[in-house]
């Protein structure tokens, strides 16, 4: 059990790793010299390689990698070439933003959705079922902006229950962005509790047309032990998976949801640093985009470890 | 149908057999009952008017090949029926209660308490995530789990408790299947095929176990199964279903030794038994004649020659060192329980594993390399036939394609029509009608199946083919005819079959040689008459003296051996009998 954990770790530490070169690479490869892109046109040739010489572009580029990732490893992105703030305190501020729509959106959406799924399951084929799997499949075809717009028209304009942007910048408190956060949230929420719910009600269907289940029943348990105790914890393991997908996909989710309702949140940062080709930002923002895959995945492989005996057990003799 | 009369009288005969305590003390009767399966809009009759009667520490067999009814109506008596079907008729009372009448709250009382079942498979009857000592808490009862682990005779029984069921061999798994049946000291226990997965000796004692159980425990049990040996062991009264439909109802040595419908008769006629000495065939009256063997020409080359052969799983050593000839026309058999490498013998010869030492030899080429290496000569030359035709047809692909794409993948078919003919050619080669090409495996018997599954690798042209207990999952008539004719195309095809069974009758009626294999060594070899009329290796008799006939008064092939040691030596290994019959050296241990 610790060799799998280990093994597990140390392939989502190699992830990272081989991620970090990419996102530099992928860098470095934009065309263009950034320091004439930065200064413009106009820029006299002294200012430009003042800038070069500032920016360490006349440094090869491996050394300028393990700079770069040395600073990483410290909290330390570099300056941005826009704001000329340090990279790392101002993507932490728009982070912790975005991190309040993520963690509202997984608690509801994440054990909302399984609930559907799970019951829609267990009434397969009754009303319960066709009515949850229809308005997934609804929520699952529409892109988020759509979904975010109509939520607007409906809970802000029609029903004006909710703000439908925020007039906040960056550095506002969790309490005055909270009663923004449920819309984003909601929009993201839709979009993504589909899959859960069709993965969950498939899983479900499943285990409870297996033997084993069966045999519990045929024990006389009631619906209630025979659900939590025989078929969830088999069922939930290939929706952990799905979870953890969908989990890493709110960070580029969250870009587009963030744009429509003026969130000053990371996707909103990572749109205009593109715009200004704000190169130390982009790069930490990717970085920290690659560690929410890895280390979602990462809890999706040790969950499934904890519902999992045989992954528990492997290496112990009969 | 001719089978109603029949039902009528005998099923009154039973009961009047037992009629001073049937009619007061019967602890579960089935009345007329009728199940029907919807399917598609349309009501499907599955079982039609059954009736059954059981007394207080009696068992009741209900015996039918495949989709005669009898599961659906063993799980009746615990109030269960599939997902789409329903009760048309009848009653099914146990215990004095009407099970269909019950609440849901005295529905799991009945089966928390009174009636209990032991499922088939134990491997998959077991909650994986759990561990072993709560599912057996959950079924309630009084008595301590350990108690009852030891009461199943499994070995550490607090430590086991703490096991999850992958940890458990499948014989372990059963009997902790079995424990958590007699949890809560039920009066009724259903059995449904509770041996089917397990091999001869592991079966045996399961079922010694059951016997043992049910008479201390004073219970009355249902037995379902299709192996007729099996029933003969356990049951004192049996009923035969065919099509949801009751043939025949007696007790047990009367059944076996005067059965009256003929399809009671033709059934019981099927099983091969273990003093054959060639297949038997079975006339309509279910009257049977064995087919002698054909001797195998002396002067017959051998097709395949293995010699020291090694197979490793990882670190663990599932094969060694094994050596044997197989010649064209011969069938080789290979016999032992699970685990003993019979099958990962086969698969290596036919190159879904390379073995870690020593050779395998074929005329066309090296058979110890995979088959991806194989020259495509070599490689249509060794064919496998699994199994399960039903997980080995491609159920999407029409059965007559399933055959055609290796005739033009070899080559032995040079135009697209050439490989239609003899697709359809092969199809019939194999007793089926070649108007069958166009259906899809779902729409084919399991038998059929089979057979398509025999004519996709005849497709090759191939002198080496390989069963793999091509009929264990068959029902016994069709059983019959698929031996018959593996037995007919090794005759007419000079082939060489390796023949992969854990059934010794089956065995005994169609190879020609047989290799006893225990933990992947070779216990016992030689021509099937004479290992068969003196087994030498206690190992071989303890398989012999395990196997069931269908017959209640049948005497043991064999008594079981001493307990034994392996006293083999490298320079002096066996212990010849003559005629290649030789035997590995053991010693007896007090």
């Amino acid at each position: 059990m610790f060799s799998f954990v280990a093994r597990r770790v140390a392939a989502a530490f190699g992830t990272l790793v081989l991620s970090s070169v990419l996102v530099f690479l992928a860098v470095q490869a934009l065309p263009g010299d950034v320091a004439t892109q930065v200064l413009g046109k106009d820029a006299t040739a002294d200012a430009v390689a003042a800038l070069r010489e500032k920016l360490k572009l006349d440094q090869p580029a491996w050394e300028r990698y393990a700079d770069w990732i040395q600073g990483a490893l410290h909290g330390d992105f570099g300056t941005s070439l826009v704001s000329g703030k340090a990279v790392g305190g101002e993507v932490a501020l728009y982070l912790g933003n975005s991190a309040v729509i993520a963690l509202v959106t997984i608690l509801f959406a994440v054990t909302g959705s399984l609930l559907l799924g799970i019951l829609a399951g267990l009434y397969r084929d009754r009303w319960p079922d066709h009515l949850i799997s229809t308005v997934s499949l609804v929520g699952m075809s529409v892109p988020e902006f759509v979904v975010a717009t109509v939520l607007v028209l409906c809970f802000s304009v029609a029903l004006p229950m909710f703000p439908a942007v925020v007039l906040y910048g960056p550095e506002a408190s969790v309490g005055q962005l909270l009663p923004a956060v449920w819309l984003p949230a909601a929009a993201l929420a839709v979009v993504m509790a589909a899959y859960i719910v069709r993965m969950a009600r498939t899983s479900v269907i499943d285990v409870m047309a297996s033997e084993y289940v069966t045999t519990a029943r045929l024990k006389g348990l009631s619906t209630w032990r025979v659900v939590t105790r025989h078929t969830l914890p088999s069922a939930l393991l290939p929706t952990l998976h799905v979870i953890a997908l969908n989990v890493a996909w709110l960070a580029g989710g969250v870009a587009v949801v963030e744009n429509v309702f003026n969130y000053p949140g990371i996707g909103k940062l990572m749109l205009s640093s593109v715009q200004n080709r704000d190169l130390p930002v982009i790069q930490a923002i990717a970085l920290i985009s690659a560690v929410v895959y890895v280390v979602c995945n990462l809890a999706a492989d040790l969950g499934a470890m904890a519902l999992n005996p045989k992954l528990r057990t492997r290496g112990r003799t009969r | 149908m001719a089978s109603a009369s029949p039902a009528s009288s005998t099923s009154g005969a039973s009961t009047g057999s037992t009629a001073s305590t049937a009619s007061t003390a019967s602890i579960v009767s089935v009345a007329g009952l009728s199940v029907a399966y919807r399917s598609g809009g349309r009501e499907v009759p599955v079982v039609h008017e059954v009736s059954l009667e059981v007394a207080p520490g009696r068992t009741v067999a209900l015996v039918g090949e495949s989709g005669s009814g009898k599961s659906t109506v063993a799980a009746t008596l615990l109030g269960h029926l599939r997902h789409g079907s329903r009760i048309t008729g009848g009653s099914v009372r146990v215990d004095g209660k009407d099970v269909f009448a019950l609440s849901a709250q005295e529905l799991r009382r009945l089966r928390g308490g009174t009636v209990a079942m032991i499922a088939q498979n134990a491997g998959h009857a077991l909650t994986p995530s759990m561990r072993i000592g709560r599912q057996i808490e959950e079924a309630g009862g009084d008595v301590p789990v350990v108690d009852l682990l030891e009461q199943v005779r499994l070995p550490r029984p607090a430590e086991l408790a703490r096991r999850y069921p992958h940890e458990l061999s499948g014989g372990q798994q059963q009997r902790v299947a079995i424990a958590m049946a007699i949890a809560a000291r039920p009066k009724v226990l259903v059995l449904d095929e509770p041996t089917t997965g397990l091999d001869v000796v592991t079966q045996r004692s399961v079922l010694d176990l059951i016997g043992a159980l049910r008479d201390e425990l004073g219970l009355a049990a249902v037995l379902v199964s299709h192996d007729l040996g099996v029933v003969a062991h356990m049951a004192d009264e049996v009923t035969v279903l065919r099509s949801g439909r009751v043939v025949e109802a007696a007790p047990t040595h009367r059944l076996f030794a005067a059965p009256e419908d003929p399809y009671t008769r033709r059934l019981l006629a099927s099983v091969p038994r273990l003093d054959d000495t060639g297949l038997a065939i079975v006339g309509d009256a279910g009257q049977r004649e064995v087919r002698p063997k054909v001797e195998v020409p002396a002067d017959a080359p051998v097709a395949v020659s293995a010699r020291d052969v090694t197979i490793d799983y990882g670190s663990s050593r599932a094969v060694h060192g094994v050596s044997f000839d197989v010649r064209r026309g011969e069938v080789l058999a290979l016999v032992g329980e699970s685990g003993s490498g019979k099958s990962t013998l086969a698969w290596t010869l036919a190159g879904l594993r390379t073995p870690s030492g020593g050779t395998m030899a074929h005329d066309a080429g090296d058979l110890a390399r995979p088959a991806q290496k194989r020259p495509l000569s070599l490689r249509r030359k060794v064919q496998l036939v699994f199994q399960n035709a039903d997980m080995s047809l491609n159920p999407r692909r029409a059965v007559g394609d399933t055959v055609r794409r290796p005739l033009r993948f070899f080559g032995t078919a040079s135009s697209r029509t050439e490989a239609a003919t003899r697709a359809r050619q092969l199809i019939a080669d194999v007793r089926l009608d070649p108007a069958l090409a166009d259906r899809l495996p779902a729409q084919l018997s399991g038998g059929q199946r089979q057979r398509i599954g025999i004519a996709r690798a005849l497709a090759g042209e191939p002198d080496v083919l390989i069963a793999d207990e091509i009929t264990t999952a068959l029902d016994v008539s069709v059983q019959a005819d698929v031996l018959r004719l593996l037995d007919d195309l090794r005759r007419e095809r000079q082939l060489a079959c390796l023949f992969i069974s854990h059934d010794l009758a089956v065995v005994r009626g169609i190879a020609d040689r047989v290799v006893v294999l225990r933990h992947g060594v070779v216990v016992e070899e030689g021509p099937t008459e004479a290992v068969f009329a003196a087994p030498g290796h206690p190992y071989t008799r303890q398989l012999m003296a395990a196997a069931l006939e269908p017959d209640p008064d049948a005497p043991p092939l064999a008594e079981p051996g001493p307990d034994w040691a392996d006293a083999a030596e490298p320079d002096d290994m066996w212990t010849d009998h003559g005629d290649g019959h030789r035997v590995r050296r053991w010693r007896a241990v007090a």
